[in-house]
């Protein structure tokens, strides 16, 4: 180990300058809530890391802690101490996250009171830019999200899905190259969702922007991601990696082919152990109620 | 509604029946004028108030107006520091409920001492009732702010400042609307009242003079007039809230 390491040591400094760091980089994080005996541990001992430019897709069952650990990402949570967030290869202390990454929630959490075009400034308006030039900007995205003719309207005449493309146009107008993205079509139909999927591969393709995007639904994690990690439940960690090599750009076929169907067949079963010790854990939890 | 129902229940249409009403009822049950007298003599009594009727309108309007802008800025400012310093409102809102407590007949007394027989003493009148019910809107409105959307505001860098500005203020605004209608009554009720400790102008002294005397027709003008400035202004604060701030609070 330690002739080993000093070689290595070299070897690192040396290729030091040409080497990138990871864009994210989570090492040893945990959360827990409470104290004992009354500790929940929401997330424990999660180590990941993402590079520049990559889509990576984390499934869990409901109730892992996924939310929890997004919102520590974004900055909103400081992660326990015994653990860190690297941005870029930096450590990032507690607070330090806010206004680093563009987070979007499970829900569109537009404002009503805001016409679409001004909820997609929001960002560069908290930034401190003019309405007016914010405007200009958002205005040229228009087109390419969908949303052309609907600049005037309230978010209350949009239909789901072209409020959720409102929400991620704020999104991706907070120019971050790292974008968290929680569930963002979850409450989608099928058919609707499937579109967005596809859409959200071709602007991204088109911005690469890094991506980390959290889904309960395996062929969409597959279908978007580089890499697909899978959490466990409660207190989650992340407990397989998958590299999807499936080759892009991806269209709907991707789904029916025998790769796409083999790596989902091995994530299944993985995802489907965890989301029944949760069932399991929920289950006990109810007969310990009934016994007391 | 339909189309029928909508003209049936717009405010013309309501005061409208309500005044054939009134044409029909008294000769048809034959009231004495002393407990409705008919239409036309209320008519002819406004007429033959009209300039001191006109004058006390406009008096009693700028008190309840003062008094209810007044009340509303101050309420809107006490609520919002008790939104944001726990400490204020632990220490100032059971003091505030306290004083409300205090019907505003008994507090009026000492208000004339203080300012005297001036409009000053009314405004203060129509302020203090005003800012009660805005001041709890304020806070109910800003502590119910989505913690989600705040959240997300968080994440893109806002300030304190910038979150309470593009997101905690719009959406209390239809909460305090509701604050502000109530207040805008209870600034009225108040002027009126502040005006029977005595003045020589105003609604409230009409009315009051009216009732020493009797003059049981003139009390229904002034009933009419009390009533239609209330509306005016409830209107007006109605307007706004549709123009401006037609979203819901959630």
């Amino acid at each position: 180990m330690s002739s080993e390491g000093i070689q290595n040591g070299g070897m690192a400094a040396r290729s030091k300058a040409s080497v990138i760091p990871p864009h994210l980089q989570l090492v040893n994080v945990w959360k827990r809530f409470g104290s004992e005996p009354n500790r929940t541990v929401a997330v424990s001992n999660v180590d990941l890391s993402i590079a520049p430019g990559e889509f990576v897709t984390l499934i869990g069952p409901s109730g892992c802690g996924k939310s929890t650990l997004f919102n520590m990402i974004a900055g909103l949570l400081p992660p326990d101490s015994d653990g860190s967030i690297l941005l870029s290869g930096q450590p990032q202390p507690d607070g330090a996250l806010l206004g680093k990454i563009a987070f979007m929630p499970q829900k569109d959490l537009l404002f009503p009171w805001r016409t679409v075009l001004d909820n997609a400034t929001l960002a560069l308006e908290v930034e401190g830019m003019s309405r007016r030039k914010a405007r200009a900007k958002a205005e040229s995205l228009f087109p390419e999200f969908g949303l052309m003719g609907f600049e005037r309207h309230y978010p209350h005449e949009l239909s789901g899905g072209m409020r959720q493309r409102v929400a991620l146009m704020r999104t991706f107008l907070f120019e971050r190259d790292l974008i968290l993205l929680d569930e963002p079509f979850g409450a989608l139909d099928a058919l609707t969702r499937a579109m967005m999927q596809r859409w959200l591969l071709d602007i991204w393709e088109r911005h690469k922007r890094t991506v980390l995007f959290i889904t309960h639904d395996i062929d969409e994690a597959i279908f978007l991601g580089d890499k697909v990690m899978v959490m466990t439940a409660r207190p989650g960690t992340i407990k397989q990696t998958e590299t999807i090599a499936l080759p892009r750009p991806r269209d709907a076929s991707v789904i029916t082919s025998p790769d796409f169907m083999e790596i989902k067949r091995r994530l299944l079963a993985s995802v489907e152990e965890e989301s029944m010790k949760t069932f399991a854990l929920s289950r006990d939890a109810a007969d310990r109620k009934t016994m007391s | 509604m339909t189309m029928r129902g909508r003209i049936l229940t717009s405010p013309p249409v309501t005061v409208l029946l309500v005044a054939l009403a009134w044409l029909a009822v008294v000769p048809l049950f034959n009231i004495e004028p002393r407990y409705l007298p008919p239409l036309g003599d209320v008519y002819a009594e406004a007429v033959k108030l009209w300039p001191d009727l006109l004058a006390g309108f406009w008096r009693t309007f700028l008190e309840t107006f003062i008094g209810f802008i007044a009340g509303a800025l101050i309420g809107i400012g006490f609520g919002t520091a008790f939104a944001y310093v726990r400490l204020l409102e632990r220490a100032f809102f059971p003091i505030f409920v306290a004083l409300q407590s205090v019907p505003v007949i008994a507090f009026g007394a000492i208000v004339v001492i203080w300012f005297g027989n001036t409009i000053l003493a009314k405004v203060v009148i129509a302020l203090y009732l005003a800012f009660f019910p805005v001041a709890v809107n304020t806070l109910r409105g800003l502590s119910g702010v989505n913690p989600g959307r705040a959240a997300l505001l968080s994440s893109f860098g806002a300030s304190n400042w910038q979150s309470f500005l593009m997101l905690a203020l719009p959406s209390a605004a239809p909460v305090i609307m509701t604050g502000l209608k109530l207040g805008i009554s209870l600034s009225l009720a108040g002027a009126i009242v502040g005006e029977w400790f005595g003045d020589t102008v105003g609604l409230g002294v009409l009315l009051l003079q009216a009732l020493y005397f009797e003059q049981v027709t003139r009390v229904w003008v002034l009933i009419i007039a009390c009533g239609l400035l209330g509306a005016l202004l409830y209107g007006a604060l109605s307007l706004i809230e549709r123009r401006y701030v037609w979203w819901q609070f959630d």
